[in-house]
């Protein structure tokens, strides 16, 4: 039994190790106003240099925080100077996408090298405990709460007394001004990239060694608790990330101690999504405090898309539509299928993102939605598979809806953030609300697909079932965006003042693109779940959710034959290349960057 | 005083300026003689702060050249340019609000090294902008808008700019602030150093310049002494619109 004290320490400690992550997201968007999404990366990645350095190479444990600390700077460096630099010309969304290729790149790299099973990374320190109070406490609570303490400390002496730290103050309260005082705005971000990163490397070595255990997974985490602490306390604002960080650890300690370890991060990202309703400056930004980011107009790269006459897309649809009838492999055909059921995901998010300006990194919580609601109705109500298929679609719409309402008020990145967030809550309530959901189990012997009670089973019937539902969605979408509605989507995404000046209601409208998108998307999730049979609260994760956004940047934001075209080549390309599974999420990972970098329109053009 | 034009410090010609496909400035030429202020009056959107932004890199010209002192600034970063001697008090003052009145000031000395100079300067600055000494610690951002400008102007006094450039310099400030201002820049100029203001109210910076320029909708369509511009009733027209001049 543990008593409160104890979780009161915990939270603390956790809120510690946040606090390193999170100090480094607050100085980074302080000066570039940018959510560094590699962050959790950096994190992962000094975990595993703590552990090559006291596993293989034995280091005493203050010369393993060295090493660790200015190896991962090194790493930040190298992020900001190839990564970042190159795009500060770019449209305002470039920089946030390139952070997201950047952490998968990393994850992959870390992955390939070291193999995706966890690790033991021993403390080094004697494991005695201490009594204190009516709780306990170890040397390594002790040695982490030494390093959150040093570390602000430094980072106070740092930011009040040195030239630089003068300079990442005046760049992060007004860029222009401070280089009209004579600051380099890139040494700026070197600095705080370096810090920001060497932080962040000690934080994942520390956490390892807390648990005892590494793995890659430990790095999507550390970036969503880091930004979720950081919003907390008001983006940008250092002392406030201090605070949001040990806040967020009690909140979670607590959260835990009464309902359950599984709960944890459901108390995080419900904290998170409430702060960004009632307060999306944060809970302690001042009043006068400029509003986040007036991001319009540029958010998305403007480019006229590449015309392409109906007969030529008839042609293609026709040529898939009787590919079937020709020699090929179940192989070619199953590729093809996924890219279809990707398609009409992308379709939704290219949508929502593209078309209506809001790039959501949460898309594939409307497949889990779909799926869910599809496999339950067809399992426990025995709902014909068809019927289901279509109340998937008509719940996830509904439902995505209400969910993502409430971060309509918001804007640019933090829309990004919101459905991040509300992504994992909805995973997490999946897996917690198990008397619908059977939480961890999943649902199995889901029935296969069906129309007018024909089984769908071959893989050429399904194929062209797929194939149809995806032509239906694109079509029925092609001739929203020609219509009334479609152009006043455009116009909120270009301009929401200028459209609300004009009398748009921003939230019918965005109802409206995540109601069509969120039909679209729970189409995909309920087809999907009856062609796996077995579905569970990992089945459809946020690693989806960003391979959806690659493929709509790579076909063209907005552009629906852009994003079939993605769905297909990001599906089929690493078919064709038989590149190993292993590696095509970095490859994903690279495409994003060379897309964000050389050709953010896409290859169709965004429209 | 006036008998032979001295040679310029800052000469902008011929520059083109867009922002996408709009274009802000259509050849404009300016010259700022050594010593001199010089005034660019224009009203809203005419490309004043554009022009501002031209001399500073904040903004790049598609064509035309800007040289200060002979050399060119252009492909020059801010930093690079500020280094080179001219220092700005920007639109709306732009202080770093959450910083102290004395960090921002010495702000303006951030391409110094010389520790015990910059010291002595700020002294300076508080004989020459007296109410600013009990207000050294306050935050910046909570200094009312007349003492924001002085904080601003001391600023860049603290770089010891060859030039200051400085955007409406008056705009929003109570008519004793408006004459305070005034008088510190004919002040600033006296000792040397060279201004080039950017001023939506023309009457009064024809007061204190030695030449103006009137730009209307990213062209000069006037520009001379102050004292024959001060009479000329197409300053007035320029800014109601009036196209004779162009
Ligand atoms: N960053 C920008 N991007 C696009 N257009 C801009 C940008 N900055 C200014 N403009 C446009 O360029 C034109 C000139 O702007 P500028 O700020 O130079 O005018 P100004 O003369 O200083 O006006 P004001 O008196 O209102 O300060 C305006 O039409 C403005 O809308
Ligand atoms: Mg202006």
């Amino acid at each position: 039994m543990s008593s409160w004290l104890d979780y009161t320490i915990n939270g603390l400690i956790v809120g510690n190790v946040y606090a390193l992550v999170a100090v480094g997201l607050a100085l980074i968007f302080g000066v570039s106003r940018l959510i560094n999404f590699a962050q959790g990366s950096i994190y992962l990645v000094g975990a595993y240099i703590g552990w090559v350095a006291v596993v293989q190479l034995h280091t005493p444990l203050p010369l393993t925080i060295i090493v660790v600390a200015a190896a991962a700077a090194v790493v930040g460096l190298i992020i900001e100077r190839f990564g970042l630099r190159p795009l500060q010309n770019s449209v305002r969304i470039a920089p946030l996408l390139a952070t997201i290729g950047i952490s998968f790149v990393l994850d992959q790299l870390v992955m390939l090298t070291f193999s995706p099973n966890p690790r033991a990374l021993p403390s080094q320190l004697p494991d005695v405990r201490f009594q204190l109070g009516g709780g306990t406490i170890g040397p390594l609570d002790l040695l982490i709460a030494g390093v959150g303490i040093t570390s602000a400390l430094l980072l106070f002496v740092f930011l009040r007394y040195s030239k630089l730290g003068w300079a990442v103050r005046a760049a992060s309260q007004d860029r222009d001004a401070a280089m009209q005082m004579g600051v380099d705005v890139n040494r700026v971000n070197q600095a705080v990239f370096g810090i920001a990163a060497a932080l962040g490397g000690v934080s994942g070595m520390l956490v390892g060694m807390y648990y005892n255990q590494i793995d890659t997974a430990m790095s999507l985490q550390a970036t969503l608790k880091g930004v979720v602490a950081e919003v907390v306390g008001g983006a940008g604002n250092v002392p406030g990330a201090v605070i949001g960080s040990l806040l967020l650890g009690l909140v979670e300690s607590y959260g835990v101690a009464v309902f359950g370890t599984s709960y944890r991060n459901l108390f995080a990202f419900l904290l998170l999504v409430v702060v960004l309703v009632l307060r999306p400056n944060g809970l302690f930004a001042s009043a006068r405090q400029a509003p986040p980011e007036p991001l319009t107009g540029t958010f998305i790269a403007p480019s006229r898309p590449v015309r392409i006459p109906r007969w030529a897309l008839a042609v293609a649809a026709a040529g898939f539509a009787i590919l079937p009838f020709f020699p090929v492999s179940f192989y070619v055909l199953q590729t093809l299928i996924n890219a279809w059921l990707l398609g009409m995901l992308a379709l939704s998010l290219t949508l929502v993102a593209g078309t209506m300006g809001q790039v959501s990194l949460g898309h594939a919580a409307l497949l889990a939605i779909g799926a869910y609601t599809s496999a339950l109705l067809s399992l426990t109500l025995s709902v014909p598979v068809g019927l289901a298929v279509i109340g998937g679609g008509l719940v996830s719409a509904a439902l995505g809806t209400l969910l993502i309402s409430p971060s309509f008020r918001l804007r640019g990145h933090y829309v990004s953030i919101a459905t991040l967030a509300i992504g994992e809550i909805v995973s997490l309530v999946i897996l917690n609300w198990e008397s619908v959901t059977r939480g961890p189990i999943g649902i199995s012997g889901i029935p296969p697909l069906s129309l007018f009670g024909y089984d769908l089973i071959s893989p050429t019937s399904i194929y062209w079932f797929s194939f149809a539902v995806m032509v239906v969605l694109a079509l029925l979408q092609g001739r929203l965006l020609g219509s009334h509605l479609g152009r006043s989507f455009r116009a909120i995404r270009d301009d929401d003042i200028a459209a609300r000046a004009y009398g748009l209601s921003l939230n019918r409208y965005k109802s409206l693109a995540f109601i069509f998108g969120g039909f679209a998307a729970g189409v995909s999730g309920g087809i999907a779940a009856h062609l796996y049979s077995y579905i569970n609260h990992e089945t459809f994760n946020t690693q989806q959710s960003i391979l959806a956004l690659t493929v709509v940047i790579l076909g063209g934001l907005g552009n629906v034959v852009g994003a079939i075209v993605g769905s297909v080549a990001l599906v089929g390309l690493p078919e064709v290349f038989r590149i190993a599974a292993e590696y095509r999420i970095l490859i994903y990972g690279i495409v994003l960057l060379l897309l964000v970098r050389f050709r953010p329109q896409g290859l169709l053009g965004t429209i | 005083m006036t008998t032979s034009a001295p040679e310029p410090l800052l000469a902008l010609s011929n520059v083109n300026t867009f922002y996408g496909q709009a274009q802000v400035h259509f050849d404009l030429s300016i010259t700022v003689a050594r010593g001199h202020i010089v005034c660019l009056l224009g009203g809203n959107a005419s490309g004043k702060s554009t022009t501002m932004k031209i001399i500073l890199g904040l903004v790049k010209p598609r064509s035309g050249e800007v040289t200060f002192d002979g050399a060119s600034l252009i492909g020059l970063s801010t930093p690079q340019i500020v280094r080179r001697g001219i220092a700005s008090v920007p639109e709306a003052r732009r202080l770093f609000a959450d910083m102290s009145v004395r960090e921002n000031i010495l702000m303006g000395a951030f391409v110094r090294n010389d520790r015990d100079a910059v010291a002595q300067d700020l002294d300076r600055m508080l004989t020459l902008f007296p109410k600013l000494g009990q207000r050294l610690s306050q935050r910046a951002g909570s200094l009312s808008g007349g003492e924001q400008q002085m904080v601003a102007m001391a600023r860049a006094l603290m770089s010891r700019p060859r030039m200051i450039v400085m955007d409406e310099p008056t705009m929003g400030l109570s008519p004793l602030y408006v004459d305070r201002v005034l008088e510190l820049i004919r002040a600033i100029n006296q000792e040397g150093v060279s201004v080039f203001m950017v001023e939506q109210n023309a009457s009064l910076a024809l007061e204190i310049a030695h030449e103006a320029y009137v730009l209307q909708t990213g062209k000069i369509v006037l520009s001379g002494s102050a004292r024959a511009l001060k009479d000329d009733p197409r300053v007035r027209d320029a800014y109601l619109g009036g196209s004779e001049a162009a």
